[in-house]
This record gives C-alpha cells, structure tokens and sequence, in this order.
C-alpha cells in the first residue's frame, strides 16, 4: 500500500536540494570524468619528464608567438607545476568545467520553463528571484564539488607518477578555475532567464566561452587587437598562472565581478518578463 | 465582504496580437465562478495574469486583497493553481512530486493528500514518466486542492479525466463550495459550466461577453430535441407550445428548439408514446450566435 509514499525526503525539502538532486547522477559521471582525466595526464606524465631535454628543446624551436599562444607562460613545460598548468588547466580542466557550469546555468530556469514545469513552481510562494538563487546555488555546488574532486584527483593521482605539484597552488588553480565556470555558468544563467530558451542559453554562451578562449590565446599576438585579449574570462583565470604564483586577487575579482553582473541581470530580467505558457 | 477576484481594465498584447482586452469582472468570496469560451478566446490568458505569471499591458487584478504584480507571493499563498497545460517532474513519483511541493508550502496536511489520492485513485508510488495523462491531470489537481486554498484557480480543470474522475472532480468542487472557499475554472463545454458553477463568464476573442447567473443563462439556453413516437402524431399538439420554435414533424418523428425549460414540451410530448427522447448541447459557437449572433460581426475587433 501507498503508505509511506508521503514520509519526509530531506533532498525534496527544497528548490536547492531538490536541484542538486536532480544532477546526482550527471555529477557523478562528470566527477569519474575528471578523475580519468587526471589518472590520463598522470600516466603519461613521467614520459614527458623523461624526455624533458628533448622537449624543451623542441618548443624551443616553435616561434615564440605560438608557444605562448598554446603552451602558456608557465616556463617549463615539464615540471609538474608547468605540466599541470598547460595541459589540465590549459585545456581539458577548463572544457569539463565549463560544459557543467553553462548546462547547468542555461537549465536552471530556461530548463524548467521550456518542459512547462515552471508554472506550478513558481505558483508556490517561492518567488522568481528565491527560484534563481536555490537554482544558482546548486550550480555553485556543483562547481564546487567538481573543482574538489579535480583538486583531489591530482593530489592522489599524482604523486605514483611523481606528479608533485604545490597543493596550495593546485588549489589556488583550481579556485581560479571555478570561478571562470561560475563567470560562463552565471552567462548561460543570464541568457536563460532573459530569453527562456535554454538551447540559446547553452549555444551562445558556448559560443562566448570559444571565442574569449580564442581572444586570450591569439590575440596578444596581433597589436591591432591585442586589447581584446583584455576582454576574455580566459585572461583573467591564467594569465597570472596561478598554478606557480597562486591566486591573483585582482584576477580572481574580474572573475567575480563577471559572474555577480551576469547573476543580477538575469534576476532582473526574470523578474520583469511573463513566464512562457 | 471584498472579491476575491476583481479585474479592472485588464488588458493584454503579446506583441501587436491580441490577448485579453479591457476585462472587467469581479468574484465574490464563496461563489463558483465558471469562466467560458473557445480555445484562443483568452481564458489562459487572464488566469496568468492573476498569478503574476504574465504581466498586463494595463489594467489591473487584485486576488484576495493583493495586487497581482506588488505582492503575488501573497497571492501564492493562498491560492491553488491549476495550469491549462502543464509537465511535472518526469524524474519523481506522484508522491515526491505532491511532497516537493508541500515542502515549498508548508503546513500541507498529509493525510488529506493521501486521501485525495485514495479518493482519485492515483497511485503515488508510480513515476510521473508512467502516468498517463488523466493520471497527471490527478498530480495536477491534487498540488492544487492540497494546501486547501482559500481560492482555486482552475485552468480547464477536467481535460483528460475519465468519466468517473469528472464526477469525483465535482464532489470535490461542491465539497470546496461548501467550505466556504472561492472557485474560478475555465472550460470550453458549457455543460460542465452549467452544472457546478453559480456565474458565468463568457469570454470571446479576448473581450468579456456577458456575465450571467448560471439561472438566467439556463432560461436562456436552447436546446435541439428530437423525439421519437410510437405512431404519428399531429404538429399542431407542440406548434403553439411556449418556448419552442423551429416545429418539424415527420410522421413519428418530431424535431424543434426550446428555448429554457423543457417543461411544457414534455408534457405536450406525455400525451402520446414516447420511444426516444434526444437533446443535442448546443456548441459554445452554438451558444454565441444565439446570445450574440445578431450583433456579430466578423471583420470587426
């Protein structure tokens, strides 16, 4: 019989938990995704140490426009530090994360509102802005558990490959990192909640997200738009290589500061537009 | 006491195209009040707007006391809402789903969900993916009715329930009503209309038509009966009759339109064999160009 159908579920309490709830599968799946990242970048690793000398010679031989454009600013390309910041947070870390942070953001409430859930909800006495922020709230959970289990990953993964980073700066690399799929998350946020359409949402900030990538890593090469590298997110999450230097809190802030505007927008937005019948 | 519902000079565009224009109607507290029209005539429309759910282009609804746009949290509160189309979470079973949202109320009695649910039979241990669409409108009308809301907002309430739900459906209306709570349903069939609501709205491409007692509407209404007799029987024993009009008889067949109450027709039809008797519900179409069909005009509004 139906009898306990009703008794309490602490993770249906809430818009929050019941978010997080819906993810903990995807969450899963994309946590066993960085983990294998990670053992993949660990496991190759100590043949990049081996061969540091021939490496290091063959960049050498790039011309200097392009390794700064794909190798990053991080010196040695095969210390761990130089290693980790060039491939994992060059590429890979930053990909993962980011396609979390921009479904996560674009689903929130373009999500609910395009499959015609979001009319009951927001029938209930939780407001619009109270849905946006427990729905914001679970994308930062997200991000925030992805970013420790990346963190984790190499800490664990690493040293059977004598991939020894600093962990301090790991961790700052990996906050930098956070924040910069907080800044595209909030983003998709934004244009979900202004436009209701979650495919818009995920495709242009997709978008967004390749062309500052393309911005910070071409850009400088070329005077006459140097400035726009200025403009990516992507300049601001590495160009002061966290994974050496730590966390740069001007860097950090524009971060922030990029997230925060988005994050207002889109409760401004969705509070003055009709909800899609 | 003040309305529960009071709607001035509502109006809605969407764009240049039309949605609600310039309605004026109010609802008194504890009254069932039918709100009437065909598919795209604005019913959808004006409940949104009460929610806050859409913004009007001017004008204004107040529910409860609280204006829709300063405090529709208020009006949340109070108010169960039961959208015309709608989804639930696929990923929940009807249970998680009612549970999710009385955790979003507060002070939802569980006791009386499970009896609603008893009452419905929906079984709350299905996934919603499962349900079938009568089974989902149940999920639908039991997250509304379950905080038992002073007021009930009920968009085409009845879509996709069987027979015996329907019924079950307006026990609970007349259950609601008899508490003293405040009932606002939209349908497009005016039988239903007709048969649990006190007033009647009637809403045609975006204006409010009339507003009228269900009474005054019944004495209005007409119906087609067609009766069937065991012999032939002479037109001249229904062509007087009051009310009735369009007199056709075919041997033992009579055809014709009465206008209100069959009463007389019936008893004229008593003093011969009745085989059959047939009454057609006119159309809503039916029903406006009886009520308004001198004043229509069709390259007008």
């Amino acid at each position: 019989m139906a009898t306990d159908v009703l008794t309490a579920r602490p993770m249906l309490r809430n818009v929050f938990l019941k978010t997080v709830r819906d993810q903990r599968r995807a969450l899963t799946w994309w946590s066993i995704g960085l983990f294998g990242t990670v053992l993949m970048y660990g496991a190759v690793y100590p043949s990049i140490r081996e061969n540091a000398q021939a490496l290091n010679e063959y960049m050498d031989s790039f011309p200097e426009v392009f390794r700064e454009a794909f190798l990053g600013e991080s010196g040695d390309f095969t210390s761990p530090a130089g290693y980790l910041n060039t491939e994992l947070f060059g590429f890979f870390g930053p990909l993962l994360l980011l396609l979390y942070a921009i479904g996560a953001g674009a689903r929130a409430i373009a999500g609910e509102e395009e499959r015609r859930t979001l009319d009951i909800l927001l029938a209930t006495p939780v407001s619009r802005s109270r849905a946006v922020v427990e729905k914001v709230s679970a994308m930062v959970f997200g991000v925030v558990l992805l970013c420790a289990v990346l963190w984790g990953s190499v800490a664990v993964l690493g040293p059977p490959f004598e991939l020894t980073p600093n962990l301090v700066n790991l961790a700052a690399a990996t906050v930098s990192l956070g924040l910069l799929a907080l800044a595209f998350g909030s983003i998709a946020l934004a244009i979900g909640c202004s436009t209701g359409r979650r495919s818009l949402a995920i495709g242009l900030s997709a978008g967004i997200a390749a062309a500052t990538y393309l911005f910070d890593i071409l850009a400088p090469s070329l005077d006459a738009i140097a400035w726009l590298q200025k403009i990516s997110p992507f300049y601001y999450y590495g160009e002061a290589v966290p994974m050496v230097n730590g966390l740069d809190p001007f860097h950090a802030s524009v971060l922030v500061a990029i997230a925060a505007v988005a994050f207002a927008y889109a409760l401004f937005s969705f509070e003055r537009r009709d909800v899609a019948a | 006491m003040a309305d529960v519902i009071l709607v001035e000079g509502l109006t809605k565009f969407y764009g240049k195209q039309r949605g609600i224009v310039d309605l004026d109607f109010s609802v008194a507290p504890g009254e069932v009040f039918g709100y009437l029209g065909p598919n795209g005539a604005g019913k959808t429309t004006t409940i949104r707007t009460l929610l806050d759910l859409i913004r009007p282009t001017s004008g204004r609804a107040s529910v409860l006391g609280f204006d829709s746009k300063r405090e529709p949290g208020e009006i949340h509160r109070r108010v169960g809402y039961l959208p015309g189309e709608f989804a639930l979470y696929e990923n929940l079973t009807g249970g998680e789903y009612l549970q999710h949202l009385a955790a979003l109320r507060g002070d939802v009695d569980e006791g009386y969900v499970r009896a609603l649910a008893r009452r419905f039979d929906l079984d709350l241990a299905m996934r919603i993916r499962s349900l079938s669409h009568g089974n989902r409108q149940k999920v639908g009308l039991l997250q509304a009715f379950m905080h038992r809301p002073e007021l009930l907002v009920l968009d085409e309430p009845t879509q996709g329930l069987d027979p015996l739900m329907q019924q079950e459906f307006y026990g609970l209306i007349s259950e609601a009503r008899e508490e003293g709570r405040t009932i606002f349903l939209s349908s497009h069939v005016m039988p239903e209309v007709e048969r649990v609501c006190d007033r009647v709205g009637i809403i045609r491409e975006g204006r409010l038509v009339a507003v009228e007692d269900i009474g005054d509407l019944r004495a209005k209404e007409m119906r087609n009966l067609e009766i069937h007799f065991a012999h032939p029987v002479p037109e001249a024993a229904f062509s007087s009759l009051e009310g009735v009009r369009g007199v056709d008889v075919e041997g033992d067949r009579l055809r014709c339109t009465v206008v209100g109450p069959v009463d007389g027709l019936v008893k004229a039809a008593a003093a011969f064999e009745v085989v059959d008797l047939v009454s057609h519900e006119q159309s809503l179409e039916e029903i406006f160009l009886t009520f308004y069909g001198r004043e229509e005009n069709h390259d007008g509004d």
